[in-house]
């Protein structure tokens, strides 16, 4: 388990295979949740990771990948593309300021 | 009526609305032919989309899918491009049924607003309904048509 600082969080990475589709969509979403907390939110793909993330969302079975990409970063990883309550608890974290578990 | 950013994205020729497929990678596969036949990407790019979906399953929920390929298959798109092919007898996606297909080749980011669109129709279970049973690139454009009231 890793703690995230919400308050801290600059730059969310949405990590997927290729950038071109699952990580778009989710990208839009959180960019638009995240729209008034002056955060930052782009998708990548996993290899390309920016090392000045704060923060990675991404698929389950990508995590591992994504940790060996970006050792220092937390990454949280969902299961559900829509609507996954991991990806919900960190949203809420960075628009409340409030701190939690990953 | 559908703007002309949709239409180029999405051909109406790329709507392919009463399709069969005997499994999800027949499935993948019928989009990547779409995609090759939209001149959007070379025939490598169907392998690609095929081990992409090997690795990990591109359903994405309410029925959906959205096969691609690997960042390695970049390499194959020739420009950016979208297809719709709907399986109206669902399709079995690893315990899920799929009803619908959106089919992704991607080198920019010319698809994003898009792709946020069918995020937002499959947060409503209404849209997503819609989007499962539509029977024309009508129906089709105007559930994927940009909101007005977005920036």
């Amino acid at each position: 388990m890793t703690t995230i600082d919400g308050s801290s969080i600059k730059k969310l990475i949405v990590a997927c295979d290729a950038g071109m589709g699952s990580s778009v969509m989710l990208a839009g979403q959180l960019k638009k949740q995240l729209k008034k907390n002056g955060v930052t939110v782009e998708h990548s793909p996993v290899a390309h990771i920016p090392q000045d993330a704060d923060v990675v969302v991404t698929q389950a079975g990508l995590a591992d990948r994504a940790r060996g990409v970006v050792p220092d970063v937390p990454v949280v990883p969902f299961q559900l593309f829509l609507g996954d309550p991991k990806v919900a608890k960190i949203v809420k974290a960075i628009q409340d300021g409030s701190t939690v578990e990953v | 009526m559908a703007d002309s950013a949709l239409t180029s994205l999405l051909a109406e020729r790329s709507i392919l609305l009463d399709r069969t497929a005997t499994d999800r990678f027949d499935a993948v596969r019928q989009c990547g032919a779409a995609l090759v036949a939209a001149g959007a990407v070379d025939e490598s790019y169907v392998d690609a989309m095929i081990q992409r979906e090997e690795t990990v399953s591109t359903f994405v929920g309410e029925g959906v899918a959205i096969p691609h390929g690997t960042l390695a298959g970049k390499e194959a798109v020739k420009h950016d491009a979208l297809v719709v092919l709907r399986f109206p007898d669902g399709v079995d996606w690893e315990g899920n049924t799929v009803s619908v297909c959106v089919g992704i080749a991607a080198a920019g980011g010319g698809h994003i607003a898009l792709l946020s669109q069918l995020a937002e129709i499959l947060l409503d279970p209404e849209k997503a309904e819609q989007l499962r049973t539509a029977t024309s690139a009508e129906q089709v454009y105007a559930l994927l048509a940009p909101d007005e009231d977005e920036d």
